[in-house]
């Protein structure tokens, strides 16, 4: 299964834009469809994807523990309760930071590779020893970006460091998309960012208040079974990321339906 | 009906004055169902020539799976639209060459010394040469390209272009899309434009009376 493993870089360049929200949703996505897939939190700074796994309070042994032997992997990793092919492997100790190498990284990919179908790795921001290591690590890459211009310029400076570490093939993600903003030209358009990112485009997620209520509360919206736009944009990813044809949403269609409208005014009259 | 088994290859006449037209439409008509490569050697074709051949073939069920030339122009027609199309760098110096015509007469070795680039630069990345340089893709915003000589960008030029940087006051910025951050052209600095430049038509920019001055591109 080794060879078969498919190593996933979730990366943006720039904060913010949704990497480890796209990682968590993913991942129970994947998991969902039967992948035994691995999460691995390679933001050992500020590390959050186990809040929003809600995995948080099950950590006992992290991926530092692993490296230096002190355990085993089947330890370190935390499986989902609800979603048992998904399995989160914690990024260590903030406050040693500077332990961990690239050769450190590539080995527990390594170890993850050997029993799973799919390694997701959360790539901290920026382009520094962070990114580096993760970027050793990794064989493919999807790069999350928000339609910003400063977003987009982060996510060219970072396609341009993945195209030289021989990173292919490289898929964008267009997060917070707001089909309003966008008819009205206020928003950089899907067209503006793939021109200049010029990559192929993996799927759109719609801005959504839900995925805002769903991370405070350690539910990703895709283990929930949430019908809400961002929901369906990932699960939409999660099977083209497989190989499934699933057509691109139309986001200036999006929520004109009588279904979208009833769904609204039933969130309206619960939250 | 449909199984394509076969591939070909077709190369364009080297002769200037035979009729390419003809030959290939003989060519295509007794073929069907397969293939092909298509090399142009150094012709110049329009996106006119591409549509027509890209017609002979779909009646007969024949798919063009790439197209090469020595020829920029040939190459920017089949990509407009979208054919797969490769520079044939052993004849480059064609392209300097066709570029820049008033500049083979004064020195023929300073083709050699052409940089060429494929693909995007993209924002970080630079790139420098102390001489001419060409790239066969898009500069984007935050990228910088600077040369000693001209800039030629078969593509969008968005980011920052510095041209005769060792002060060459007759250097040029030629771009498919000019709509650069800056403009740099030997010591003078410009702002780019602020309005989106007309679509489907080259620009260059060079120095006139002392200031960056940018015009349609002159071919």
């Amino acid at each position: 299964m080794t060879s078969d493993t498919r190593v996933i870089l979730i990366c943006s360049g720039k904060g913010g834009v949704g990497k480890t929200t796209l990682t968590a949703n993913l991942g129970i996505s994947l998991a969902r469809k039967g992948s035994q897939t691995a999460v691995l939190d390679a933001d050992f700074g500020l590390r959050n994807l186990d809040l929003l796994l809600g995995l948080e309070n099950r950590i006992v042994y992290t991926a530092q523990e692993v490296l230096e032997e002190t355990c085993r992997l089947d330890q370190a990793l935390v499986k989902h309760k609800q979603e048992p092919n998904l399995s989160l492997l914690p990024a260590g100790n903030p406050r040693m930071l500077d332990w961990l190498k690239p050769e450190d990284m590539k080995k527990i990919v390594e170890m993850l590779s050997k029993q799973f179908d799919y390694v997701l790795i959360d790539c901290p921001a920026g382009v520094e020893d962070g990114f580096r290591n993760a970027v050793a690590a990794s064989k493919e890459a999807i790069i999350v970006t928000n339609p910003e211009v400063s977003a987009v310029r982060d996510a060219d400076r970072v396609i341009g460091l993945l195209n030289t570490n021989g990173i292919k093939p490289v898929q964008l993600v267009l997060n917070r998309v707001r089909p309003k903003m966008m008819e009205s030209q206020e928003m950089l358009s899907i067209e503006d960012v793939t021109d200049i990112l010029a990559l192929p485009l993996l799927g759109l997620v719609l801005e959504d208040e839900q995925v805002i209520v769903s991370t405070n509360r350690g539910e990703p919206l895709t283990l929930i079974g949430s019908q809400s736009p961002a929901a369906r944009c990932y699960s939409n990813i999660a099977g083209r990321l497989q190989g499934e044809d699933i057509p691109l949403i139309d986001p200036s269609k999006e929520g004109d339906g009588l279904r979208d409208k009833f769904r609204r005014l039933m969130q309206t009259k619960i939250f | 009906m449909n199984s394509k088994y076969q591939s070909d290859k077709i190369i364009f006449p080297k002769s200037l004055t035979s009729n390419w037209r003809r030959h290939l439409k003989d060519y295509i008509l007794n073929i069907r169902n397969i293939d092909i490569e298509l090399d142009c050697g150094d012709w110049e074709l329009t996106c006119k020539d591409f549509t027509y051949l890209k017609n002979l073939c779909t009646q007969r069920n024949i798919e063009i799976l790439s197209v090469k030339s020595s020829q920029s122009k040939t190459i920017i027609s089949a990509s407009a639209i979208g054919l797969n199309s490769f520079f044939n760098l052993k004849s480059n110096n064609n392209i300097g060459k066709n570029l820049n015509p008033r500049n083979i007469t004064v020195n023929d070795k300073k083709e050699d010394h052409i940089l060429f680039h494929q693909g995007t630069i993209r924002a970080g990345e630079r790139l420098e040469s102390k001489n001419d340089i060409f790239i066969f893709g898009d500069v984007n915003p935050g990228a910088i390209v600077s040369a000693g000589g001209n800039v030629m960008i078969w593509g969008r030029l968005l980011g920052i272009a510095h041209a005769g940087k060792n002060g060459n006051d007759s250097a040029k910025i030629t771009a498919m899309q000019l709509k650069p951050v800056q403009l740099r052209i030997s010591n003078k600095v410009a702002r780019g434009p602020k309005e989106n430049p007309e679509e489907g038509f080259a620009e260059e920019a060079r120095i006139e009376e002392g200031l960056i001055v940018i015009k349609p591109a002159r071919t």
